[in-house]
């Protein structure tokens, strides 16, 4: 389904992501992990279409993501969660929800929501299904973080796409409310048969939740296995200080 | 560390002053020259105009309160808001929509986007590069002596500055929410109204309650034009050297001006919780 062809990125002198090659199949549920500035972000946003690789191919079901990203076809295709930043919090919650929606609606309809919000009910769905009271009314930014963020997840729930990304989702919450979040990210993209990618910190959710590990650092693709594969000495080199 | 490496080598050749040290290098001998401009050794105080000046503070203690000149007073002040309203109306119908043409975010290719900008921000630096003033003295000469010139002079200088400010508030906001509307699948427009304006709202409003205060001060000395507004009645105070009602008058101009300050922290902290 997503398939890397020696695909780079740099800026300027510094390479952020070394050319790599990667297939990820429909239904994987993919963890990426390393250090700081190894080069997952980078990844996930080359991904999103956010940036445009350097160098390289990638495709998604056969079409660049660059192509993708000029039609409207890119919200059936990719959803994105990232921390709570990436919600507009001074609009309603309804609104941020429905956003999800707005590949599959025109500017006037888009805008007569805004006056009367559209689809009420199947946003409540959403809201119940991530576990939030359906304050349809209630401005995004007097939510706490993991509510917005559960928001942000209701958002994609919406948008209905076949990949789910999420660029550490979790770093903002407290240990509990992690747990809770990826579990329900997990059981959400089981059930609805979606392809599940997150960049992560925590390994044991990473152990617990995911099917496929690849551990990233300086750039390059340490290790790509199975998350059953994964031991300690592959951990202590992906986050070793010293200069490989 | 190789990067490090680098830095450290690239700035250990630099030169003591480098381009910013030099811009601040120039700047102050700009303010120094300017300062030396001022004639400074003439007289700065007209002796004559001590009396005056006496005559003016003095007015401070015989303040006009009688109910026939605040009758007069509270008309004008009506007056005086309505024409800061109207003005400050136009600029927004004006200037908003010019703002977001300037700031490009209805384009996505590269070269309609750089046109788009360039041809709206020239627009904008046209209406407030010229003073509320001098637009009135066109609209006089066009229109003649009628509130309708006065509007039109505020109107499109405030939509301007209102347009410039929108169009970089705009170009400021952060990357993600805007990415993320992307893969929605949003359109441009819609980008506009389920993301960047809602964004900027609270600066922009913010912005505006101030716009409002300069509106209510320009409405004031505007008053020329042929508006019975405060400024008019503390020229025609003046005229009859009636100090006393200039400074009832003064007085009423600074509590408006306080009034809208106070509505606007209202405003904000009702956006803030």
């Amino acid at each position: 389904m997503i398939d890397f062809y020696q695909v780079s990125k740099d800026y300027g002198s510094l390479a952020a992501l070394k050319p790599i090659d990667l297939h990820i199949d429909s239904g994987e549920r993919v963890a990426l992990i390393g250090p700081s500035g190894s080069g997952k972000t980078t990844l996930i946003n080359l991904l999103s279409g956010f940036i445009e690789p350097s160098f390289g191919n990638l495709l998604i079901d056969g079409n660049s993501v660059a192509n993708l990203k000029k039609t409207k076809q890119i919200s059936r295709v990719l959803g994105i969660i990232q921390q709570q930043f990436d919600l507009v919090s001074h609009l309603s919650v309804i609104h941020n929800v429905n956003a999800g929606r707005l590949g599959e609606w025109g500017f006037f309809k888009s805008l007569l929501s805004l006056i009367n919000p559209i689809g009420k009910s199947e946003v409540v769905d959403a809201l119940e299904s991530v576990g939030i009271e359906p304050k349809l009314y209630q401005r995004t930014s007097t939510l706490s973080g993991g509510e917005q963020q559960r928001v942000a997840v209701a958002r994609v729930l919406i948008q209905d796409p076949q990949i789910v990304l999420a660029d550490e989702p979790v770093a903002s919450l407290d240990p509990y409310r992690s747990e809770e979040l990826i579990k329900l990210l997990v059981d959400l993209t089981i059930k609805r048969d979606k392809t599940f990618i997150a960049s992560l910190h925590k390994l044991e959710l990473v152990r617990e939740y995911f099917t496929r590990v690849i551990g990233l650092r300086e750039g390059h693709v340490t290790f790509d296995v199975p998350v059953s594969k994964l031991n300690e000495k592959m951990i202590a080199q992906l986050y070793s200080l010293d200069a490989s | 560390m190789d990067q490090k490496l680098a830095k450290r080598e690239k700035y250990s050749g630099q030169s003591l002053i480098n381009s910013r040290k030099l811009l601040t290098l120039i700047l102050l001998g700009v303010i120094f020259f300017s300062f030396n401009q001022i004639p400074l050794h003439e007289d700065l105080l007209n002796p004559s105009g001590m009396k005056a000046l006496d005559m003016f503070f003095s007015g401070l203690f015989s303040i006009d309160v009688s109910r026939q000149f605040l009758g007069l007073v509270i008309n004008a002040t009506i007056i005086t808001i309505a024409f800061a309203v109207c003005g400050l109306s136009l600029a927004l119908i004006l200037g908003v929509p010019l703002g977001i043409l300037a700031s490009g975010s209805l384009n996505s290719r590269s070269y309609a986007r750089y046109l788009s900008i360039v041809v709206f921000r020239a627009a904008l630096a046209v209406f407030r590069s010229i003073h509320e003033l001098v637009w009135a003295w066109f609209f006089v000469a066009a229109f003649g002596l009628s509130p309708l010139s006065g509007i039109l002079a505020l109107g499109i200088n405030y939509a301007g500055i209102l347009g410039r400010i929108t169009s970089e508030l705009l170009q400021d906001l952060p990357d993600a929410p805007i990415n993320n509307l992307y893969s929605n699948g949003a359109s441009n427009g819609q980008i506009l109204i389920y993301g960047r304006l809602p964004l900027i709202f609270p600066d922009l409003l913010s912005y505006i309650f101030y716009r409002l205060e300069c509106a209510i001060r320009s409405a004031a000395i505007l008053s020329f034009v042929g508006i019975a507004g405060i400024g008019m009645q503390i020229e025609l105070a003046l005229d009859d050297l009636l100090f006393g009602r200039v400074w009832t008058l003064l007085a009423v101009l600074a509590l408006l001006i306080l009034a809208v300050d106070l509505w606007s922290s209202m405003v904000r902290r009702h956006l803030a919780s």
